[in-house]
C-alpha cells in the first residue's frame, strides 16, 4: 500500500510542506492560523521548529503528521501527496512512516508498557504493511525498553510509571516500526531538567541509530542547539531568514 | 487483530461492562427458560388432550332434519362408513354423559340427603364414558392410561386394574357380583374421594323421558375396578369409564352413542382437509345432521380454545421478556456512550498511531458485541440448564421459600414441562446479538466521528 520504490531519499526531502494554509471556523468568523507555511525535512536530519505560543507550530505539526487536513497546500511524505490519498491509505502511511512523541506522553492507560510499544506493529499488521510477528516485535520492544532503562517495568501500566519512564515508553512506541520520520512535540515539556536530559539523550541517540529524521518542536533554545537546523515560526509562517544551520 | 485485542482489553478493564453482560445474560436466560416451559406446556397439552381424544371427533347432532328424519340411533352405520375411508386407521364409539358421583356406602335416603346439600364435599361432578374396549384400545390411549404410573412417579397413587385388556372384569380378589357393574375411574377422582378397589359408588344423572318430554333422575351403583391416568387433571378428576351398553342401560336406553372417535393413518397430512371431507361424505350418507354444523372436528379444533390460550400466553411472555433483552441492549448503549467519553484521548492516540475512523468504530462495536456474546453464552447455558432442571429448581425454591410455586393440582400436569427447541434458542440469541449490535452502533459511530486533535487534547 505504501511502497517507496520511486522515492530517492538522497535527492528528495522525506517530508515537504508546500504553501500550507489552515483556517478554523470560529462562530461566524474564519481564522487563518497557517498562512502558506513551507518546510523540508531531509533524511536523517534533526530539524527544530521554534516559535512563540500561538504562532501555529502545533497546527503545522498536526498537518505535517497527517492528523489535521490543510485548507490549502500539500504535504509530501516520502514523495507521496499525502493529503490527496484516501483516508485509509493516509492512515497506513502515518502508521508506518511517522512516529509521534507528545508532551503528554499519550500512552493507552489500559495497556502495559510493552503492549503500548507493540501497538503500532499490531495496527500495521491490519494494513498488511508489516507482518505481525508477535515474538519478533515483542523481542524488539523488550530490547528497546531494556536499553531505555525500563527492563523491570515492561509489564507496568502507565499509571505505575513516572513521567520520564512514560516518555521513554512513548519514544520506544514511536520507533518500533523504524519510521523514517519522528515528530516530537515538546517531548521534555512535562519533565524536570535531569529527567528531560535523559529522555533527550535517548531520543537523539535512537533517531541517529535508526537513521530517522527528527522534527522537534520546542521552546527550549538549548534543545534547539542539538539539532541540525532551526526554523522559527511567526504568525503561521516560517520566517524566511530563520533557517539556521547549527555546526555539529 | 488489534481491534479485537483492544476491544477485549477495554471490556475486561471496565467492570461496568459486567452490568451489560449480566443484563443480557438475564434477558436471554429468562427468555429461553420461560419460552421452553411455555413450549413444554403447549406440547404436553397437545399430547395430553390428544391422548384422551383421538385425531377426529364425530359428534352427530340429534336434531330432526328438514324431512323430519334423524341420524341413525346406532353407531354402527357411522363406524362402518368411517372404516371404509382409506385415511382412517381405527374408529370407536363413545357414549358420553354428565352426572354426579356420590360417596360410597350410602343408602337411598342418605344419597337423597346428600344431593340436597350442594355444599357437601362428597359430591363430585362426573363424566361417564361408555366404551367398546376393543375398538377403544385401537383408537385412543386408554390402555396406556390404565398402565401409566400414578402421579408423583413410582409409588404414586394408583389402583391398577387386574387385567388391562379387560378392565371392567371382576377383580380376582372379589367375587362375582351380579348387581353391580365394574368401572374404571380417574386417578385423581379416586384419590380425592378415597376410593379403593371394590369401592361402591353411586352415580346419579338425569335422562330424557321420550314419552313425557321431561328429564327423569336416574341413579345406579357401580364398583371401582381400578384407576386410569391420562395426565390431564380435568379428565383424571372427573371421568369414569364403563362398558357402553352398561351406560346405555343406565340411561334407560335413550342413547347408544354420542360420539365416534377416529384415528387417522397420518393426521399431520390430513389435518387441513379432513374436517370438510368427512363432513361432506357423512352428511351425504345421512350419518350426521348437516355438513356445516361442526359435527366433525379435529382434536385441535375440539380443544382449540385451550391450545390457543397457551399459545397466546407463550407469545405474550415472549414479547414481555424480549423487553428485558432490549433494556439490556440499552444498558450496553449507555455504557458504551460513557466509554466513548472516557476514552476520547485513547481515540486520538489510536488515530495518531494509524487507526482509521472505521477501525475506531469497529473497536467500540466489538465491545458491544463482546457484551452480547458473553451475555448470550451465559444466558443460553443458564436458560437451557434452568429449563431442563426446572422441576428440581421449583421444588428447591418451594422448600426454601415455603411457598408452593407450581400447584400440581391446578395445572394439567404433575410436573413442569419444558421443551428446549434449538430454533427458538438460536432465534433468541440472534435477536439479542442484533439488538445489541444496533444499540452499539450509535456510540461506535460517535467515537469514529471524534476529531483526532480534539480527542488528543481531551482531559
Amino acid at each position: 500500500m505504501t511502497t517507496r520504490t520511486s522515492f530517492d531519499p538522497a535527492s528528495e526531502p522525506v517530508l515537504r510542506a508546500d504553501e500550507v494554509r489552515k483556517s478554523f471556523q470560529v462562530g461566524d468568523r474564519e481564522i487563518e492560523v497557517l498562512h502558506g507555511a513551507r518546510l523540508e525535512l531531509r533524511a536523517r536530519e534533526h530539524l527544530c521548529l521554534m516559535g512563540a505560543s500561538g504562532a501555529g507550530k502545533s497546527t503545522f505539526l498536526h498537518v505535517l503528521g497527517l492528523l489535521e487536513a490543510p485548507t490549502e497546500g500539500e504535504v509530501h511524505l516520502l514523495g507521496k501527496r499525502a493529503w490527496s490519498l484516501p483516508m485509509a491509505e493516509r492512515a497506513a502511511l502515518r502508521n508506518r512512516h511517522i512516529g509521534f512523541v507528545f508532551q503528554a506522553y499519550h500512552l493507552l492507560p489500559d495497556l502495559s508498557a510493552l503492549e503500548n510499544v507493540t501497538l503500532p506493529a499490531r495496527i500495521a499488521h491490519s494494513y498488511g504493511t508489516v507482518p505481525f510477528d508477535k515474538a519478533a516485535h515483542t523481542a524488539e520492544a523488550v530490547d528497546m525498553l531494556e536499553r531505555f532503562g525500563l527492563g523491570e517495568r515492561i509489564h507496568h501500566r502507565p499509571n505505575q510509571l513516572s513521567g520520564g519512564e512514560r516518555q521513554r515508553v512513548a519514544i520506544a512506541r514511536a520507533l518500533i516500526l523504524r519510521p523514517e520520520i519522528l515528530i516530537a512535540d515538546e517531548p521534555t515539556g512535562n519533565l524536570d531538567t535531569g529527567t528531560g536530559e535523559r529522555v533527550l539523550e535517548i531520543l537523539f541517540d535512537e533517531t541517529q541509530r535508526r537513521e530517522a529524521s527528527l522534527l522537534l518542536v520546542t521552546h527550549d533554545e538549548r534543545l534547539a542547539q542539538r539539532c541540525d537546523r532551526v526554523l522559527v515560526m511567526v504568525d503561521g509562517q516560517i520566517e524566511a531568514d530563520s533557517e539556521v544551520m547549527i555546526p555539529q | 487483530m488489534y481491534r479485537r485485542f483492544l476491544s477485549w482489553r477495554y471490556l475486561v478493564r471496565r467492570r461496568i461492562n459486567l452490568i451489560g453482560v449480566m443484563g443480557i445474560t438475564v434477558g436471554v436466560g429468562a427468555l429461553i427458560m420461560i419460552l421452553s416451559i411455555m413450549t413444554g406446556f403447549l406440547e404436553e397439552s397437545r399430547k395430553t388432550v390428544r391422548g384422551s381424544l383421538s385425531d377426529v371427533i364425530v359428534q352427530p347432532h340429534n336434531l330432526p332434519r328438514a324431512d323430519g328424519s334423524f341420524v341413525p340411533r346406532s353407531a354402527e352405520p357411522l363406524l362402518a362408513k368411517l372404516r371404509e375411508d382409506p385415511r382412517v386407521e381405527a374408529a370407536c364409539p363413545h357414549l358420553s354423559w354428565a352426572g354426579i358421583l356420590l360417596q360410597t356406602g350410602m343408602d337411598a335416603t342418605e344419597s337423597e340427603y346428600r344431593l340436597k346439600d350442594p355444599q357437601g364435599g362428597e359430591l363430585a361432578f362426573a363424566h361417564f364414558v361408555g366404551v367398546d374396549l376393543e375398538a377403544e384400545f385401537e383408537t385412543t390411549e386408554l390402555r396406556q392410561n390404565l398402565l401409566r404410573e400414578g402421579s408423583g412417579g413410582e409409588g404414586g397413587f394408583r389402583i391398577p386394574v387386574d387385567d388391562p385388556d379387560d378392565p371392567f372384569a371382576v377383580p380376582q380378589s372379589h367375587e362375582e357380583d351380579e348387581f353391580f357393574a365394574w368401572v374404571v375411574v380417574g386417578e385423581q377422582l379416586a384419590r380425592v374421594h378415597d376410593l379403593y378397589k371394590g369401592a361402591l359408588i353411586n352415580l346419579v344423572t338425569v335422562v330424557p323421558d321420550p314419552f313425557r318430554d321431561e328429564l327423569q333422575p336416574s341413579s345406579r351403583k357401580f364398583r371401582v375396578a381400578g384407576t386410569f391416568r391420562s395426565g390431564e387433571n380435568e379428565i383424571d378428576l372427573s371421568r369414569i369409564y364403563m362398558d357402553r351398553w352398561e351406560l346405555s342401560d343406565f340411561l334407560s336406553d335413550t342413547h347408544e352413542y354420542t360420539q365416534v372417535l377416529v384415528k387417522l393413518h397420518d393426521y399431520e397430512a390430513e389435518r387441513e382437509t379432513i374436517e370438510a371431507d368427512l363432513s361432506r361424505e357423512l352428511s351425504a350418507a345421512g350419518l350426521i345432521h348437516h355438513d356445516r354444523s361442526l359435527e366433525v372436528r379435529t382434536w385441535e379444533s375440539f380443544r382449540g380454545s385451550l391450545l390457543g390460550a397457551i399459545e397466546n400466553e407463550r407469545a405474550l411472555m415472549g414479547i414481555m421478556l424480549a423487553l428485558i433483552v432490549l433494556v439490556a441492549a440499552f444498558t450496553v448503549f449507555a455504557i458504551l456512550m460513557m466509554m466513548v467519553t472516557e476514552k476520547r484521548r485513547d481515540i486520538g492516540i489510536l488515530t495518531a498511531l494509524g487507526a482509521t475512523p472505521r477501525s475506531v468504530m469497529s473497536i467500540f462495536l466489538m465491545i458491544g458485541m463482546w457484551n452480547a456474546l458473553l451475555g448470550c453464552t451465559l444466558g443460553t447455558i443458564l436458560g437451557v440448564a434452568g429449563a431442563l432442571r426446572i422441576d428440581a429448581i421449583e421444588m428447591w425454591l418451594s422448600e426454601t421459600l415455603q411457598v408452593q410455586i407450581f400447584d400440581r393440582e391446578v395445572y394439567l400436569f404433575d410436573h413442569i414441562p419444558a421443551v428446549v427447541t434449538p430454533v427458538a434458542v438460536i432465534a433468541i440469541v440472534a435477536g439479542a446479538l442484533v439488538a445489541t449490535a444496533l444499540f452499539s452502533l450509535i456510540p461506535a459511530w460517535t467515537a469514529s466521528r471524534l476529531h483526532p486533535i480534539d480527542a488528543l487534547r481531551a482531559e
